[in-house]
């Protein structure tokens, strides 16, 4: 083992270097209390973003429980199926206030699968474009187009719902009201696509070159390959993309708080869009600002807002699986 | 022919996928070029001569000389159209003339009981002028010749000059002698109607010139002036000129408007009548009255706002949304660039890890409104006990926590291993080669993150609803507890003018400035990061 | 010191400021009375620095509760458990009603139908009517629209023409007055109900029960649909307080001219 020959007082440059190479705990203390208190700090300061998660939960938590158990056990039962399960929404009435969201819940949902239904067609065709189509210079445009569309306020697309689009859906198309649920399903979808397109197209792209390849060998075009090889090899990514959209959809307040009506029921024919739904979201911006704090309507709204906290896990949860799976697959290949 | 049939859906398919994308910029331009083009008009448009008189009543702008002259100018181009209407109202406004009698009498009363009268004197003169303002007031109610003419010689009867010499009841003895000169002129049938026509012609004459020089000057801001610009003023020209009528249509189920001038010889409500020259008139001679001229209102993004965003621009708007979105990144950039090093660097695969990167994407999926809900349960109500500027800022920051940290861990991760590498080989420790190689290696990335957050910091309204936002706030002066105060904001306000007050629906330009401006501001961060980003890809890939 | 003189200088120059920093004002509530609000505090924006909250006449009352704000504005009276909870925390509310709103029933102005009793009205909210043409109208569906259940404007139209029954469920729901306004304007089967102040030749407002809204049938209380609007403060305010001025600005000639500017009837009126 060749070492440093020359001697250690000659030269003070050369002194750190007979050193030797690994110190014991007692020879480098601080060194390691450094360490080991610096990895502390870091830990605790990312361990922030846990405890903001937890205390979401737990503060939307406290609020709405004083609505769910208030009573005995068969109270709090019938109430909350009257929540799950009625359709009549009358807070403030002074006597027997009814606190029915199950027309609330499924306007969410209405408005949600409308907007998916718009959103994922175009853009997992867009996300095909991208991937496979587009050369070079066509997808360095495109990507900033969709990263503005996703970067505009939700403002500013709800005041274009309700100045733009609804008079026109009055005038040009005869409803008989601008505001309702289609209006609100065709702003949301232009909302989604952007995350639906990035995602997909990502998931597309990790599918490497050799499957494409292999099906352009065999004498299959290019739309008989996407669609038969790699959409299905890439489905999980795909799906988990239609999750996050469907999420981000889900969510969205004020664009729905100002486009869909907020009629309080369950559109008639349930094909008929162009009747008015209300959303959780709406429901709690709207209603929130004129309650009196620490009353069932207030608890109430809090449970609403559970419900979505509990809708957007469990569609997280289920995202984050499909994308492990995926991450598994196309790694496995 | 099976080769020919899957040529053509492959062609389909072709076609569709770039359908969609053409469907998407189709819808980018079809949402961004109506809302410019309709926020454009409230920074460059004609602005006529009230428009300046208010930029230097309210804001002290503007050539005051200049200004003086044009008023004279304009005063007098409307001075013609003022006399036709004095001339025109005098035997109809009987409210006026209504009024006055009341005065005068309440006068009277009160000069007689200055002079301490006795009792019965009080009541017998008093009982006299109530007797002669009662025949004046059934005298301009009525619409009847013979009926007035009958009042009118009741109060002749009652005329005695020594009694009621140099007190205000002389003078309603004068109003009757004019007014039984004035009805001689005026078709009293149709009074009725040109009152109600009249008030709406005075009402819209008032909205393009504003108040007289002789009235007095009103409380309200916006009632101070008359149309400022020459487009709102050529609106209220044809609602002054044209009158429209509701008239059931042919199968008599609905009605239906007709528009109807109204000095038209036919139908309009005051053909024939003195009136009928001011619509002419006003039309010909509107741009003298106004002085239209090309402004470029740039101030509009600094100016405070009259209540109601009526005049002014949006000034505390844009200040409150960048007080807050600073703020939330003082708050947020720090634990996100940390926690993504950390996530990076140091954090093995172990479950905790897991449960960390788990609530991280959790974060990124909370509903913007549930954010709201929680920045009222836990900032306001236990940390700054009221909404304001620092809570909606905590509730921003835990908004954009997980932006930063995504986009910050992928530009770490991206940084070459090499680096980190090289780094170690000179014998720097992991910090040290972390805190002087990667994190500036990794900088045009995080700061792509950080512009990213900041846009949809700005450009969020559910958080900060209930935990800070107000649409009518003072300016934040930074003298007291600033933080704790609300604040005005550029998304709430948006909001706020396209469904709140009254005053929203007149000035539509404004409301469209508001979101043109929120949208140029968030394009324009956006825009930067794009840039920064193609930059630094250069950057790396000629690396 | 040096440093002594710096700090000393900093002290007086941070307390000056504050000393000089305008008194505070914050009022929060209605957002009927909003318009109101904000008028009144551009007239006082010199004498104090006011904000102006407009969150609904629930979030008033319950700010003036916990002691958030100074005035409280209000569409209407505060409810029992509002004024109960009060008392309990030891605040005393007192109304200053400060103007008059009629809340009128609108349709489009190309509906031949321009008057209706009361009693049609609440049947055509709670959805047993459903076209025009029962109500002496067009062969056209009726196309209902109310404000949303938590405003000031919905609990007058609710108690004085609904009689307290529920709304039917095919009624539409806005947040605001300019909302109710721009629907009822665009929307040929529309009926709603705005504030007095909304009325214009975009609008129709129909008679009830004969009576037409105007200003002088409100002041004088013959239109059934009226209601006071009201500022509620902690207490009496302190005489020549600000929270006193800006509680008895309505009583000023200018108060009054505010108040009618924006469409509502003073309360003297008559």
């Amino acid at each position: 083992m060749s070492k440093n020959t020359s001697k250690p007082s000659s030269n003070p440059a050369a002194a750190q270097f007979s050193r030797p190479l690994r110190l014991s705990v007692s020879q480098d203390l601080r060194g390691l209390l450094a360490k080991n208190i610096g990895h502390g700090i870091l830990f605790s300061i990312t361990f922030v973003s846990v405890l903001a998660v937890m205390a979401i939960f737990y503060f939307v938590v406290q609020e709405s429980v004083p609505f769910i158990f208030k009573g005995g056990f068969r109270d709090s039962l019938s109430r909350v199926t009257e929540f799950l399960t009625s359709t009549a929404w009358y807070p403030q009435k002074e006597e027997n206030p009814e606190y029915g969201a199950l027309a609330i819940i499924v306007g969410s949902l209405y408005v949600t699968f409308c907007s998916l239904i718009i959103a994922v067609p175009i853009g997992v065709l867009a996300a095909v474009f991208l991937s496979d189509i587009a050369p070079f210079s066509v997808r360095q445009y495109c990507k900033p187009i969709i990263e503005i569309l996703a970067a505009i306020p939700s403002v500013a697309y709800g005041v274009f719902a309700v100045m733009v689009v609804a008079p026109w859906m009055q005038k040009t198309l005869g409803f008989s009201t601008g505001t309702n649920a289609i209006n609100a399903s065709l702003i949301l979808s232009v909302m989604a696509l952007p995350t639906i397109i990035s995602v997909a197209e990502d998931a597309l792209s990790a599918i490497g070159r050799e499957i494409r390849e292999a099906s352009y060998g065999l004498g299959a075009t290019r739309a008989e390959t996407m669609i038969k090889v790699v959409i299905p090899a890439a489905h999980s990514g795909i799906i988990a993309a239609v999750i996050l959209g469907m999420m981000r959809a889900i969510g969205e307040t004020m664009v729905v708080w100002m486009a869909s009506g907020n009629s309080s029921r369950i559109p008639s024919p349930w094909w008929d869009l162009s009747q008015s739904v209300r959303t959780m979201t709406a429901t709690i911006a709207g209603e929130l600002g004129e309650v009196p704090k620490d009353t069932d309507h207030y608890y109430v709204l809090f449970a609403i807002g559970l419900l979505l906290l509990i809708f957007t896990f469990g569609l997280n949860m289920t995202s984050e699986f499909f994308m492990t799976r995926f991450k598994k697959k196309s790694r496995g290949l | 022919m099976q080769v020919r049939i899957r040529q053509a859906w492959n062609h389909l398919f072709t076609i569709l996928s770039s359908g969609s994308i053409v469907l998407l910029v189709a819808a980018l331009l079809l949402f961004l070029i109506p809302m410019l083009r309709k926020g454009i008009p409230a920074v460059v448009f004609r602005g006529t001569v009230e428009f300046r008189k208010m930029q230097a009543e309210l804001f002290d702008r503007g050539d005051t000389m200049a200004l003086q002259k044009e008023t004279e100018q304009t005063w007098q181009a409307r001075q013609e159209i003022y006399t036709i209407l004095d001339h025109f109202s005098r035997g109809i406004d009987t409210e006026k003339l209504t009024d006055e009698a009341k005065d005068l009498y309440r006068d009277y009363g009160q000069i007689l009981r200055y002079q301490e009268t006795p009792k019965e004197q009080y009541t017998e003169l008093r009982g006299r002028a109530k007797e002669i303002r009662d025949h004046l007031l059934d005298a301009f109610e009525s619409t009847d010749k013979d009926e007035i003419a009958a009042h009118l010689d009741a109060i002749e009867a009652l005329r005695d000059e020594a009694a009621f010499s140099g007190t205000p009841v002389e003078k309603m003895f004068t109003m009757t002698g004019d007014f039984r000169k004035l009805i001689a002129t005026v078709d009293l049938s149709k009074r009725d109607i040109f009152a109600d026509e009249l008030e709406v012609v005075k009402e819209e004459l008032y909205n393009l010139f504003g108040p007289r020089p002789d009235e007095q000057t009103p409380q309200l801001a916006m009632k101070r002036f008359g149309a400022t610009r020459w487009d709102v003023a050529e609106k209220h020209l044809t609602f002054l000129v044209w009158q429209e009528k509701w008239i059931p249509s042919d199968d008599g189920q609905t009605l239906v408007a007709k528009q109807v001038r109204r000095d038209d010889p036919l139908e309009g409500s005051f053909a024939g009548t003195e009136l009928a020259p001011l619509f002419s008139l006003t039309e010909k001679i509107l741009k003298d009255t106004m002085k239209p001229r090309f402004t470029l209102y740039w101030q509009y993004f600094i100016d405070d706002s009259t209540p109601g965003h009526y005049f002014g621009g949006v000034g505390p708007e844009v200040l409150g949304t960048l007080l807050l979105t600073l703020l939330a990144m003082c708050f947020s950039i720090p634990l996100g660039v940390i926690s993504a090093a950390y996530l990076v660097e140091y954090a093995g695969d172990n479950l905790i890890v897991k449960i960390i990167r788990i609530c991280i994407n959790t974060l990124a999926g909370v509903p913007s409104i549930v954010y709201g809900l929680f920045g009222m349960a836990f900032f306001v109500a236990y940390i700054t006990k009221q909404p304001g500027v620092l809570s909606a800022s905590m509730t921003l920051a835990l908004l954009v926590l997980p932006v930063i940290i995504r986009a910050s861990e992928e530009a770490i991760r991206a940084v070459p291993q090499t680096y980190r590498e090289a780094a170690m080989g000179l014998g720097a420790g992991k910090f040290r080669s972390f805190l002087t190689v990667t994190l500036p290696a990794a900088g045009p990335g995080i700061l792509t993150g950080i512009i990213l957050s900041l846009s949809r910091a700005a450009g969020e309204t559910a958080p900060i609803l209930f935990a800070g936002a107000a649409a009518l706030a003072p300016i934040p002066d930074f003298g007291g507890k600033w933080w704790l105060q609300e604040t005005r904001a550029l998304s709430y306000g948006c909001y706020d003018i396209t469904v709140g007050d009254k005053l929203a629906m007149m000035v539509p330009h404004k409301q469209f400035g508001m979101v043109m401006t929120l949208i140029i501001l968030v394009l324009c961060l956006n825009v930067i990061a794009i840039v920064i980003r193609s930059r630094m890809s250069k950057k790396l890939r000629g690396m | 010191m040096k440093t002594i003189k710096i700090v000393a200088l900093l002290a007086v120059v941070l307390t000056a400021t504050h000393a000089l920093a305008a008194e505070q004002l914050q009022i929060d509530g209605s957002t009927t009375v909003g318009p109101i609000g904000d008028a009144f505090a551009e007239a006082f924006k010199d004498k104090a620095s006011i904000t102006v909250s407009k969150t609904g006449s629930g979030d008033g009352a319950a700010a003036l509760l916990e002691g958030r704000c100074d005035i409280a504005m209000m569409s209407r009276f505060m409810k029992d458990a509002e004024f109960k909870a009060a008392v309990e925390k030891g605040i005393m509310p007192v109304a200053h009603a400060i103007a008059m709103d009629g809340v009128c029933t609108v349709v489009h102005p190309s509906n031949p139908v321009s008057a209706l009793t009361s009693e049609q009205i609440r049947d055509i909210y709670m959805c047993k009517i459903t076209n025009w043409k029962e109500v002496g109208g067009a062969d056209m569906p009726i196309v209902v629209i109310s404000r949303d259940t938590s405003s000031g404007t919905y609990e007058t139209f609710e108690g004085l023409v609904m009689n307290k029954e529920k709304m039917g469920d095919c009624v539409e729901y806005v947040n605001s007055n300019p909302q109710m306004h721009a629907r009822v304007k665009s929307t040929i089967g529309a009926i709603g109900y705005v504030g007095l102040g909304f009325l214009d030749r975009n609008v129709k407002a129909l008679k009830v029960n004969d009576v037409i809204p105007t200003r002088s049938t409100i002041a004088k209380g013959i239109y059934p649909v009226s209601r006071p609007l009201f500022l509620f403060t902690n207490g009496y305010p302190k005489l020549g307080s600000m929270i006193f001025q800006f509680c008895t600005f309505h009583l000023t000639e200018e108060g009054q001219e505010i108040i009618e500017d924006k469409g509502f009837v003073a309360v003297t009126a008559y």
